[in-house]
């Protein structure tokens, strides 16, 4: 069966994006499976398109605008010649989407199955939000070169592959900022990365990562037709992974109480001014903390005991002596006292 | 959402090639306006290169109100371009009774003046029409100024390009230098002022953008120049802020982006001129804009400059070829222009960078 | 018992009632031995079974009951149940309280207490303004956690861009006059409290919390110290960099500082000189002698007597006069490296003074804070409390307004507190007040609230003045102050902060802000048609 063509600019009249799409959907009901689109910047081409006998459909475009192969599905196979804008791949569900060139901000955003690749760069918020539905596999976004800022924002499963290709003079190929909010999912980096999110660690490859990474490659490096590059990306000197950093690997900080015993003033801002052992009295605490304490007039007392009797500390013995640290200063014994032998002071 | 392009040439261009490159970004906006700035010019302009071209568009009575306040001011008519207007029916557009592109000679009394003194001249003389045709509400006055020829109206792109006859190429019309954007500002009223590119004394700006410090930016500005009067769209702030550090403070370019999204103080204390970032970030807080914007611009050397918010939260690509430069909101502008350039040059600017076009194309990235 | 008279202090005049169930009692003395205003004393009273045909007999019983007493009165502040293991004695609040009228009556005195004015017959302005520009569509919300914000703002004198007369060679810009000095602080202050008003603890506390904001969470918050002379270690030690020291009419402790000053090894983060307080502004300030504890003495360098801090400097007689000489000479202090800023009571004539202040011809002023009507304090009669000031918001954006008018906003950084976060939610107040044109806010209350001041602002406590502070904060006896836990104390006012951080950004985050919105007044609505007069902001309804 052959292609079928859609050329969208005539003249100076260009095809919308709804009439493009309902063509295209026309087209798929009439059995269609193949299309080449020359594109004027229309948006979400080869994005939820199925066919009922169950045969893949594929796109070949050129020069398409935003959302390319958004929301696409299993079977679906989109091929961009040359770079295109926004938002590529966004909720892939299982397609596999290769655009020759760059793709432009919040590329595979949301992705959660299917294959994006990118064989040249990607901006910023690429990868956004990515994750991975264990009922299926797990979705994958390769790109060629770098990405920008803030990419992988709560990330949430999946596998990124970001090749740093020709990124040597960048200081990071993830831009700054990258994966704040990651929680699931690896980012696998060739290169230079600064500016992570605090919640991610950088790890080495083992065994497994590697023999991901190099049956990968070729299937990416084909589809975006760059299979020369295959020995320059398979060392794996300078590749690593981005991983969410467990809880309890989480820096903790000091608590106060720890800066004040190791770099504050040993003996406090004021300990050559007051005494203080920092010592904390409870509301009514025998001893020093004592807001009054009891004075005994040995002349008043007429040996009734009443005070002995009465104190709720047992602090007061046979001889009317006071027990400091049992004491709380109450006024129990005064109060009782008949003859006002004690006094609170 | 707005769809922005700006295009340097070695060649002087027609003005349909602004329509081309909106074409494709279409989805991007809304049908509601184009209007376009050119600089550099070349065509039947050519030869009037240092003398100040009126763009305006009026009433009748605004035509005759500016001829009176042109003539009381000493200057005389050169040369009149009137585009060659195609009437059709059905056509989307809002038009207005004339369109004056007019070339005047300064007056006799400035011929022994500074470029300073005659800059003056055209200021005083674009603020005394606008206040007049405002007044009167009889039109609009978009440039007063050499070398610069604006268009703005509100309708459908393709149906003002028809209208104003300029799909069809000619070599009248041509510049080396046109900015251009397909939509009216439709956050506010839609005010013909309103609609980007927006000019001042040299330099141009188009943002594809939501100045969230609008009224911040706007109580500053309001005080700071005399020129700064318009402010029906958030995005004139950035124009002024512009035209303030670069022309105004005589700053280096490169200070302009310490200026609208200046470095957090962490950063700034790693650096090596930290004490001038610091001084400039207080200094002009009221002139930061936070929130998301692009933006592109033209300097009086004729250079084109773009610039993103702190988190390079909406589009723009930069393409080349050897004879052009192309800056816009969406790479599909780019693949329909230049469908031959080498895409592997494109420059996506980051969040923290300035692009400048030279005046002989070359294009520098510079960090902030 | 001797007999009661008619025109004697009666127990129905006092402010709190001491509500005492026997039944519940145990008597085990805790609450006497708590209450730190001997408002409550242990008594025995005498009872007679009330029988009628038993013979008389009486018995002789223990109870607690309320002192009646001008002196010796309860505040409310509700320690005994607090200690009381049974839940059987509370204080409770007297509608007919006539305490004030009595004291009067009885002393020829004026009223005195601490804490915030208790007439609040109106709903507060801030609460009516909402943060009602919320991107929705427009421009992208920012993320509170994915985002990055920057809470800084500076303090010192900040020149309008065409007079920093930069050089440039083409490319770089580079400096060509010596400039004012800057720092880029929190945009919160610990609003200050002199040591003397607080407890040397809880000084310690808030000056722990700041250190560890500063080197440990990076939060780069500034401290006041308020006048009250400042301990000569830390003068001496890098932490008075985070440091604002303030001089106010009494120069408490000024000698001090100024001998030390050889022996500083880093700059403090400013000097504020303050003139009048939002509390009791036209009042000066006075530290009861009961409260100038040994240690008081030696850190101030006074000896134990009253100590008065007069209502104005004594030798400022005009704006000008006040520019010339306590600016000029505070910033020659530090030869020109410290910002030198002002805090006055808010005033009709606030704006008088900042538009004298902005056209300062030396460019030394370095800061205007204005302290508004709501302020706390730790002694004020109550006649100034009550009646004197002026709210903050209307007069905070009165003043940034005037600078907008001449185009000179941010020139002066504004500062505003007074009653800040009186109703639970000092994030947005602070918010609030930066959106009106506020570069930061300060506060002393929310710190005592946080550290577990007891008081409220309907008369709970209010006994800041005594020295009988029960909650140990601004007592200076050592059996109350150490009521208080440092650590506990530090670690809550940085946690604090740290909530009011996340608080902060919530709010920035739905406007789209990611650095300080100072004079974004567009994001606010009221639902008051006056205060939006008043203000120059949205109506919303």
């Amino acid at each position: 069966m052959t292609a079928c063509k859609i050329k969208t600019l005539n003249n100076n009249t260009r095809m919308s994006t709804q009439e493009l799409l309902q063509t295209i959907n026309k087209k798929i009901e009439e059995g269609i499976t193949e299309f080449e689109i020359e594109a004027c910047g229309q948006h979400d081409i080869g994005g939820s398109v199925w066919s009922k006998s169950g045969k893949n459909i594929t796109f070949k475009i050129t020069n398409p605008g935003q959302r390319v192969g958004a929301m696409a599905m299993d079977g679906t196979k989109i091929i961009v010649e040359g770079s295109a804008p926004a938002d590529v791949g966004w909720l892939n569900s299982g397609a596999e989407i290769i655009v020759k060139g760059d793709g432009g901000d919040t590329t595979a955003h949301c992705a959660a199955g299917g294959k994006i690749y990118i064989g040249g760069r990607t901006g910023t918020r690429s990868g956004a939000l990515m994750k991975h539905d264990p009922r299926f596999e797990a979705p994958e976004f390769w790109v060629l070169k770098n990405t920008g800022s803030f990419s992988f924002e709560f990330m949430g499963g999946g596998i990124a592959v970001i090749c740093g290709y020709e990124c040597d003079d960048i200081p990071s190929i993830l831009g700054n900022r990258s994966c704040v909010g990651m929680v699931g999912g690896t980012v696998y980096v060739r290169g230079n990365v600064d500016g992570l999110a605090e919640c991610v660690q950088k790890v080495k490859l083992d065994k497994f990562d590697k023999d991901f990474l190099k049956s990968g490659l070729d299937n990416f490096l084909k589809e975006i037709g760059r299979e020369e590059l295959k020995e320059t990306l398979s060392d794996f000197t300078n590749w690593m992974k981005i991983i969410p950093l467990p809880k309890a690997l989480k820096e903790k900080n000091i608590t106060v109480k720890e800066f004040k015993d190791t770099q504050w003033f040993t003996d406090g801002l004021f300990g050559d001014l007051v005494e203080d052992n920092g010592e904390v009295f409870a509301l009514s605490q025998a001893g020093d903390a004592r807001l009054r304490k009891p004075v005994w007039d040995k002349a008043k007392c007429i040996r009734c005991n009443l005070c002995v009797k009465n104190c709720p500390q047992n602090a007061i013995n046979e001889d009317y002596n006071v027990t400091d640290n049992r004491c709380i200063g109450c006024g129990i014994c005064s109060a009782v006292c008949p003859k006002s032998a004690w006094t609170m002071v | 959402m707005c769809r922005i392009g700006a295009i340097k040439s070695k060649n002087k261009l027609h003005p349909s090639i602004a329509l081309k490159l909106m074409r494709s970004q279409q989805e991007g906006h809304d049908d509601s306006g184009f209007a376009f700035v050119m600089q550099d010019l070349g065509g039947i302009f050519e030869s009037y290169k240092d003398l100040p071209l009126l763009s305006m568009a009026a009433t009748v009575e605004g035509t005759r109100l500016a001829e009176d306040i042109l003539r009381e001011s000493g200057f005389s008519r050169v040369m009149q371009w009137t585009p060659n207007i195609n009437n059709e029916k059905g056509l989307k557009i809002d038009a207005m009774p004339n369109y004056i592109f007019e070339v005047l000679q300064y007056p006799k009394s400035y011929k022994h003046a500074t470029e300073e003194e005659k800059e003056e001249l055209l200021i005083n003389t674009s603020i005394e029409l606008r206040n007049a045709l405002e007044k009167t509400n009889s039109g609009y006055i978009y440039s007063f100024w050499p070398d610069t020829l604006t268009l703005k109206e509100i309708g459908s792109p393709k149906d003002i390009g028809t209208y104003f006859d300029l799909w069809n190429e000619n070599k009248d019309l041509a510049s080396g230098i046109i900015t251009a954007q397909c939509r009216q500002n439709t956050n506010y009223d839609i005010v013909r002022y309103a609609a980007h590119p927006f000019f001042l004394e040299g330099y141009t700006v188009l943002v594809n953008g939501e100045n969230t410090f609008y009224e911040k930016n706007k109580y500053y500005q309001q005080k700071l120049y005399k020129g700064y009067l318009g402010f029906e769209s958030d995005s004139q702030c950035l124009l002024y802020t512009l035209h303030y550090v670069h022309k105004i403070l005589k700053w280096p370019l490169q200070y302009f982006k310490h200026t609208i999204t200046p470095l957090e103080y962490d950063d700034i204390i790693k650096r090596d001129n930290r004490e001038i970032l610091l001084r400039i970030k207080a200094s002009l807080s009221h002139l930061e804009v936070n929130g998301p914007n692009t933006m592109l611009a033209v300097t009086p050397d004729k250079e084109l400059l773009c610039v993103c918010d702190s988190k390079k939260l909406r589009p723009v690509v930069v393409g080349r070829n050897k004879d052009m430069v192309i800056m816009t909101s969406e790479v599909a502008g780019l693949n329909d222009l230049m469908p031959d350039r080498d895409f592997r040059q494109d420059i996506y600017p980051t969040e923290r960078e300035t692009i400048v076009v030279k005046k002989d194309l070359t294009v520098e990235r510079w960090q902030q | 018992m001797a007999a009661v008279k008619v025109n004697e202090l009666r127990k129905s005049d006092l402010p709190w009632i001491i509500e005492y169930d026997e039944s519940k009692c145990i008597q085990c003395g805790k609450c006497t031995a708590a209450c730190s205003f001997n408002a409550i004393m242990p008594c025995v009273e005498e009872r007679k079974s009330n029988s009628i045909t038993a013979p008389r007999k009486t018995e002789k019983v223990l109870v607690i009951k309320q002192n009646i007493s001008l002196d010796n009165y309860c505040r409310g502040c509700g320690m005994c149940s607090n200690v009381c293991p049974n839940g059987a004695i509370k204080a409770v609040r007297n509608k007919d309280d006539k305490y004030s009228v009595v004291y009067r009556a009885e002393k020829a005195d004026s009223f005195k207490k601490g804490g915030r004015s208790n007439l609040n017959t109106e709903g507060r302005t801030l609460d009516k303004i909402k943060i009602g520009r919320i991107s929705q569509m427009t421009d992208p919300s920012l993320d509170a956690q994915r985002h990055t914000f920057e809470l800084r703002t500076p303090l010192g004198r900040v020149l309008k861009a065409d007079k920093l007369n930069f050089g440039h060679n083409g490319e770089a810009l580079y400096e060509t006059t010596p400039l004012p000095p800057n720092r880029w602080i929190y945009p919160i202050i610990f609003g200050d409290m002199s040591i003397g008003a607080v407890s040397w603890r809880m000084w310690e506390a808030m000056a722990i919390a700041t250190a560890y904001l500063n080197e440990v969470m990076g939060i780069p918050l500034r401290m006041c110290t308020g006048e009250g002379g400042i301990p000569t270690k830390l003068l001496k030690s890098r932490y008075v960099k985070y440091m604002i020291l303030q001089i106010a009419s009494g120069h408490f402790g000024w000698n001090r500082i100024i001998k030390a000053m050889p022996d500083m090894t880093e700059d403090p983060a400013g000097i504020l000189i303050k003139i009048g307080q939002g509390a009791k502004p036209g009042d000066g300030g006075l530290l009861q002698a009961s409260k100038v504890a040994r240690y008081v003495q030696e850190i101030r360098g006074v000896p134990k007597a009253d100590l008065l801090s007069p209502p104005t400097h004594q030798g400022l007689y005009s704006i000008e006069e006040s520019v010339q000489k306590m600016f000029l000479s505070m910033n020659a202090a530090f030869n020109f490296r410290v910002p030198v800023a002002i805090k006055v009571a808010a005033s009709v004539t606030s704006v008088s003074v900042y538009n004298n202040l902005l056209r300062d011809p030396y460019n030394i002023v370095g800061g205007f804070f204005l302290d508004g009507l709501a302020a706390g304090t730790g002694a004020a009669h109550e006649i100034s409390l009550n009646h004197t000031g002026h709210p903050i918001t209307s007069k905070l954006r009165d003043c940034y307004l005037a600078a907008v008018h001449q185009g000179r906003q941010g020139e002066i950084p504004l500062f505003a507190g007074g009653g800040l976060g009186q109703t639970g939610s000092f994030a947005a107040d602070a918010f609030k007040l930066i959106c009106l044109g506020a570069n930061g806010v300060f506060t002393g209350s929310t710190l005592l609230e946080v550290a577990g001041c007891v008081g409220s602002d309907t008369g709970k406590c209010n006994a800041c003045n005594t020295g009988f502070c029960p909650a140990g904060i601004a007592a200076q006896d050592d059996r109350l102050v150490k009521r208080l836990d440092v650590d506990k104390v530090a670690q809550n006012l940085v946690n604090y902060i740290l909530a009011t951080d996340i608080e902060l950004k919530k709010l920035m985050a739905p406007i789209g802000c990611s650095s300080l919105p100072v004079g974004r007044s567009d994001a606010l609505i009221t639902v008051d048609k006056h205060i939006s007069d008043r203000l120059d902001i949205q109506y919303g309804c």
